[in-house]
């Protein structure tokens, strides 16, 4: 399905909708906006400013989406398999605080403390989606719920082991926080006048690999036929439960890599509730959503969900506009996404391709079959 | 164990239950009728919040808890048309509108009363607390059922009234041949669209009701997310319960038990510990009775 003749034509239709419905979203708010007695113009002249045109804002920017990509990606990995992982936070919360206490506390020779750390992460994210999985297969689960369960058991846990024993005394003691990770585990930093750092790269790459499994490898055909249809994929010879394992193994492994690059490149210490209240793995999710799934889509749409992040905390030191605003607009904008407001362009498009191949129909919505 | 320990943590399973059982009654509708309504998270949220403001600006307490039902079935209605209607995905729909009441709810919080994290102030009447004349004198049973509000047995009446409807009613069996067989159900002229939609109101509705006994039962105040996974846990609770109604109170009174548990325990063991045990008792009753239908959801 992906070799259609007129791959201009069909990317400018995916692309529509996005487009359409983000100016939707920001209508929105700007109504919101307006019921704060503020001028909406005015608030969103300001926030873009300050994210996305002033070269200090845009780094900032792309330091917060650094996270929230990876997050997206995390979500898509399962998602496109049909398996509705909202459990991502959780994923970050364990795989990120694993590699922080190692990164801090294993005695490792300098060199390998920052990958021993980081597979650390790894596998302890992936572990933590692969129970889900497994009570799934086991038990027949459901997997949203134990998933979005799994969310504040995690961030319970490691709330209560931040609190009790790695707990950083040294300062007034007050803040639940482990010490920082020593220096030579923190990412590279490209320049010491802002925050941006090799986690950015990390993302791009994990798009860039995630773009070329989900098309080049047996591993991503077999996970995407099993979200597309499951009978067919289990007939066509595919082992449905040994996909399964992987591709939620796989989500959390992404998951907690995106908790890491925030760390090990930018807070360098875990703090209670970090990634609960920046509420990274449900912007991600959102992107995922706004992006059909689409690895490339996911980057942009993250970066410019993390630009509405920015420049709603920077309207926020000079507004009466509460930086929710920017999730009251991105989550308009999934809304507005989802319903397909380029609807007939779609379906006329998708009749069209019918008639083409024989009745093939093209993948429908959100993944969420 | 002491017999007045046990009667405060069974008056306590009560309190905790009503906004489970509230809004599994809602998601027992909504899969009744076939549709997987996952925004009540939301609906139950938005419902918290709308009385909480309704309280602050009316002062009356019945207006507040009927504004908060009214919020429900708003965003309700707006899942209905989304989902039902223009047939929107399920996960999509409800993901997007869980997260677009907790940050419409924030918004709105600090426009309203120019504050962030959480609201309550003293003029907030919280919801009357109802001692029974008589059954407050019976040693054991009055600790169990004192300064418990109208809604905590008004949710047992609702439970009981549904499966009434659902399985003693004509009507009733049509509601549900809608969700075992949608094409059926439509060829003997049943308005299959109008029930689901209709339905997914009624979950509103409903989960409206259990977000106001949130913010105006045990507490009088409005937390940000203070619904937490509360829609979730009442899906779990749904599902255990089979969507039946009296099975339903049932799985909810467990859940509620397990939230009990936990704040009790907070004096013994760190309080971050005993919070989990909700969710995880959720994952473990799932496990123990999943079911063929929520497979791969």
């Amino acid at each position: 399905m992906n070799k259609a003749k007129s791959y201009g034509k069909r990317f400018a239709a995916i692309m529509v909708q996005p487009v359409i419905a983000a100016l939707l979203g920001l209508l929105v708010g700007a109504v919101f906006i307006r019921l704060s007695h503020e001028n909406p113009i005015e608030i969103y002249r300001n926030m873009f400013e300050k994210s996305f045109f002033n070269p200090y804002y845009l780094t900032q920017t792309l330091t917060r989406a650094t996270p929230i990509i990876i997050c997206g990606i995390a979500t898509a990995a399962a998602w496109r398999a049909g398996y509705i992982n909202i459990g991502v936070e959780g994923q970050m919360v364990t795989g990120a605080f694993t590699a922080t206490i190692v990164a801090i506390y294993a005695p490792l020779p300098g060199f390998l403390r920052l990958p021993i750390s980081l597979l650390s992460g790894v596998a302890a994210g992936g572990a933590y989606a692969t129970i889900v999985a497994v009570l799934n297969l086991k038990f027949n689960s459901s997997i949203v719920i134990c998933t979005l369960m799994f969310n504040y058991v995690a961030n319970y846990i490691a709330s209560y082991l931040v609190s009790f024993h790695f707990k950083d005394s040294s300062g007034d003691g007050l803040s639940l926080m482990t010490k920082t990770i020593p220096e030579n585990t923190h990412f590279l930093q490209f320049s010491a006048s802002n925050t941006l750092n090799l986690g950015i790269v990390i993302a791009v790459a994990v798009v860039i690999l995630f773009y070329f499994m989900e098309r080049k490898t047996v591993f991503g055909y077999e996970s995407k036929m099993t979200g597309l249809n499951p009978d067919f994929s289990r007939y066509g010879g595919v082992f449905e439960r040994q996909v399964m394992l992987k591709t939620m193994a796989l989500s959390g492994a992404i998951a907690a890599l995106a908790g890491m690059c925030e760390i090990f490149g930018y807070k360098y210490r875990y703090t209670d509730n970090m990634f609960g209240s920046a509420s990274y793995a449900w912007t991600g999710l959102m992107a995922a959503l706004i992006a059909d799934l689409h690895p490339v889509g996911i980057l942009a749409a993250s970066i410019f969900l993390a630009g509405l992040q920015v420049g709603g905390q920077a309207i926020q030191r000079t507004s009466s506009i509460p930086l929710q605003m920017a999730t009251v607009i991105q989550s308009s904008i999934t809304l507005f996404v989802s319903v397909k407001l380029g609807i007939k362009l779609v379906k006329k498009q998708r009749k069209k391709k019918c008639q083409d191949n024989g009745g093939q129909s093209n993948r429908e919505g959100g993944g969420a079959a | 164990m002491n017999a007045n320990l046990l009667a405060v943590i069974m008056n306590s399973t009560i309190r905790s239950t009503t906004p489970v059982l509230l809004a599994a009654l809602g998601s027992a509708i909504c899969s009744q009728v076939g549709v997987f309504n996952i925004a009540l998270e939301g609906q139950i949220l938005i419902g918290s919040f709308t009385a909480i403001v309704a309280d602050y600006y009316t002062g009356s307490v019945y207006l507040a808890v009927l504004c908060g039902v009214a919020s429900g079935a708003a965003v309700a209605s707006l899942v209905s048309v989304l989902q039902v209607k223009y047939q929107a995905a399920d996960m999509v729909i409800g993901t997007s509108v869980n997260l677009l009441v907790s940050g419409l709810t924030s918004v709105l919080l600090y426009t309203a009363f120019g504050v962030k994290g959480s609201f309550s102030n003293p003029s907030l009447k919280s919801l009357p607390k109802i001692n029974l004349p008589v059954v407050r004198e019976i040693p054991f049973i009055g600790r169990v059922l004192e300064q418990l509000t109208f809604i905590d047995y008004l949710s047992y009446v609702l439970a009981a009234v549904m499966f009434i409807y659902l399985y003693r009613t004509v009507q009733g069996f049509h509601v549900q041949s809608v969700g075992k067989n949608k094409e059926a159900a439509g060829s003997l002229g049943i308005k299959t669209l109008k029930i689901q939609m209709i339905a997914v109101v009624i979950s509103g509705a409903l989960c409206g009701l259990g977000g106001s006994v949130l913010s105006m039962g045990q507490v009088t105040l409005f937390t940000e997310n203070m619904s937490s996974g509360r829609g979730y846990i009442a899906m779990a609770s749904a599902s255990m319960g089979q969507s039946q109604p009296l099975f339903i109170i049932v799985s909810s009174l467990f859940f509620g038990f397990c939230q009990a548990i936990g704040m009790s325990l907070q004096n013994v063991i760190p309080s971050q510990l005993t919070l989990t045990i909700p969710y995880l008792a959720t994952v473990v009753a799932l496990s123990i009775f999943g079911r063929k239908k929520l497979k791969k959801k």
